[in-house]
């Protein structure tokens, strides 16, 4: 199944779902702790496929997923799981699996009794079965009679993965699942989500960490300062990150020379001289680095170091928030 | 198995880690062992007046205290609490479960201790009447005590440090020399439940019927306040 591009191109406009309804929609959803504004009049809609929530710490994933949960009552707008309020409504919950960012498991629970549990809690027809099935999609067969406090870090997020997925959910919440887990356990876990995802489940995972969502999302929501920043198809959002201005420094053999012979070229709009190097101002990442050495071997200028200045994923957020 | 008896077993195992069982196993483990070194030492006091002083004004509370603020006060504390609210059960049954459970361990835990310090001390009145009053009273004010601090726990992350307080400030010292605050003690009506028993309660405990009204306001209303609670509780992320 090909997932369904869910979000809204305007980031803070009313979800503009066309197709199939959302499963998931926040309309213009705010949320303060007194003076603090954690979520700031955020509207998206979510539908089968995965999406990724994008942001530095400290933007409001955490927050945002709480209220899409049913673990906080918006302080304005709404959240909606299949069309019904999210908050206060405990039977949505046998459609929702969630996965949250805190790491606590009950550490006297072994892997399997924890699932077993969960299991049990959802109603779920066959408790043993269903927890040894969902033990084993997350690969955690090995040590599922081990007692949880024994675990690494990565397989306490898999229990937990585990534990979310007994009841079969349609849709899945997971708050940073990729935290504490090994390349291979990060590789499992994406291919796992994906096919997931295939079979038609609604999945929504946040990460700080941008190549986790390259590699996972098909859409994105890109939360910066409890704002949506971005929302939409990753490839645009991607572009748009890359064609913002960048500053680039340069040590070289000869910066006043390569300053003026890159100012002849389209892709900069901007050089300044400092101290010891170079400053370049670009609309054009992508052109920029492949003009940069160009030049430079044409003149016979020597490269030392080639740096961009404001490649954090702080200033890409601050960058999208301004614009 | 429903989910209330789920909900039970695992706030019980929650409950039973190897150092609370272990504190838990002393503190009732002090009357029946003062009993029994007064009994091997020849000594012969009044079951009664061991029973009021240690037992329902000490170890009852502290027990209640213990075990209702941990029931589900801790898994808030730690982060688990969100697996059990994120499950499709109505909040109130996973009140009562955790009430229920606190209540049940309480009293399995307090009345033992109860029975065995009155039989070893024996009673000058009625051995047989002491321990089945004083039983019934810590059964039905242990469960009391216990709604009151799972309830008490919901409300705040110092509910241990706000229960101490009240077990010692108030019931201790303040609803004894403030006679018309009497009726705010689950002491006094534990004491009072005991009196209507039959039992010679020291001082001047509340009358059996204002008893009963006492500790089935703290029973019901905790429960109602408790669920209410549940209901609206939020879950805060960090980030």
């Amino acid at each position: 199944m090909t997932p369904t591009p869910t979000a809204t191109p305007a980031p803070t406009a009313t979800p503009a779902w066309t197709g199939i309804a959302p499963a998931l929609e926040v309309d213009h959803v705010s949320r303060w702790y007194g003076n603090v504004v954690a979520v700031n009049d955020i509207s998206f809609g979510l539908g089968p496929g995965v999406t990724g929530l994008l942001g530095p710490n400290g933007a409001g994933k955490t927050t945002l997923l709480n209220l899409m949960a049913g673990l906080l009552a918006p302080s304005a707008g709404h959240v909606l799981v299949e069309g019904a309020s999210a908050w206060r409504r405990p039977e949505m919950y046998r459609h929702i699996g969630l996965v949250p960012e805190r790491e606590a498991v009950p550490s006297y629970l072994t892997g399997l009794e924890f699932a077993r549990l969960n299991a049990r809690l959802q109603g779920v027809s066959d408790p043993a079965a269903a927890a040894a099935r969902a033990i084993a999609t997350v690969d955690l067969t090995d040590a599922a009679n081990r007692p949880i406090g024994t675990y690494s870090k990565g397989m306490r997020q898999r229990a937990k993965l585990a534990g979310a997925l007994v009841h079969d959910p349609t849709i899945l919440l997971l708050d940073e699942p990729f935290n504490g887990m090994d390349p291979r356990q990060r590789l499992h876990m994406m291919s796992l989500l994906r096919s997931m995802a295939a079979e038609g489940r609604t999945i929504l995972f946040s990460s700080h960490i941008l190549e986790e969502v390259e590699r996972l999302a098909d859409s994105v929501l890109v939360v910066y300062a409890g704002r949506l920043a971005a929302a939409g198809d990753f490839r645009s959002i991607r572009r748009l990150m890359t064609d913002r201005p960048h500053t680039f420094t340069v040590r070289s053999s000869d910066d006043r020379r390569l300053a003026a012979a890159l100012m002849g070229d389209a892709a900069v709009f901007g050089a300044e001289l400092l101290d010891g190097h170079v400053s370049f101002r670009t609309a054009d990442h992508d052109a920029f680095t492949r003009a940069l050495p160009r030049v430079a071997r044409a003149h016979a200028v020597t490269l030392f170091e080639v740096r961009s200045t404001d490649d954090s994923l702080e200033s890409v957020f601050s960058y999208l928030v301004r614009r | 198995m429903t989910v209330m008896a789920v909900l039970a077993e695992v706030t019980l195992r929650g409950l039973l880690g190897r150092r609370r069982t272990l504190l838990l196993v002393l503190l009732v483990g002090l009357p029946v062992l003062i009993a029994l070194l007064v009994r091997l030492a020849g000594g012969r006091p009044d079951a009664d007046a061991v029973l009021d002083a240690l037992v329902v004004r000490t170890v009852l509370p502290l027990v209640a205290l213990i075990v209702g603020t941990a029931a589900i006060g801790s898994e808030i504390e730690d982060g688990t609490a969100v697996y059990l609210l994120v499950k499709p059960i109505a909040r109130w049954r996973i009140a009562f479960a955790k009430i229920l459970v606190a209540a049940g361990l309480t009293a399995a835990l307090v009345v033992p201790a109860v029975i065995l310090t009155g039989l070893l001390l024996g009673s000058r009145h009625d051995t047989t009447t002491t321990v089945i009053a004083y039983s019934v009273a810590c059964l039905v004010g242990g469960s009391a005590y216990a709604t009151a601090f799972v309830t008490l726990s919901l409300f705040t992350s110092r509910a241990l440090l706000l229960g101490l307080a009240y077990t010692l400030i108030w019931e201790g010292v303040l609803a004894g020399l403030l006679e018309g605050t009497r009726f705010l003690s689950i002491r006094q009506a534990t004491l009072g439940l005991a009196a209507a028993l039959g039992v010679n309660v020291p001082g001047d405990p509340l009358v059996p019927f204002v008893s009963v009204v006492v500790l089935g306001t703290v029973l019901v209303g905790g429960l109602v306040l408790a669920s209410w609670r549940l209901a609206r509780f939020e879950i805060r992320g960090g980030d």
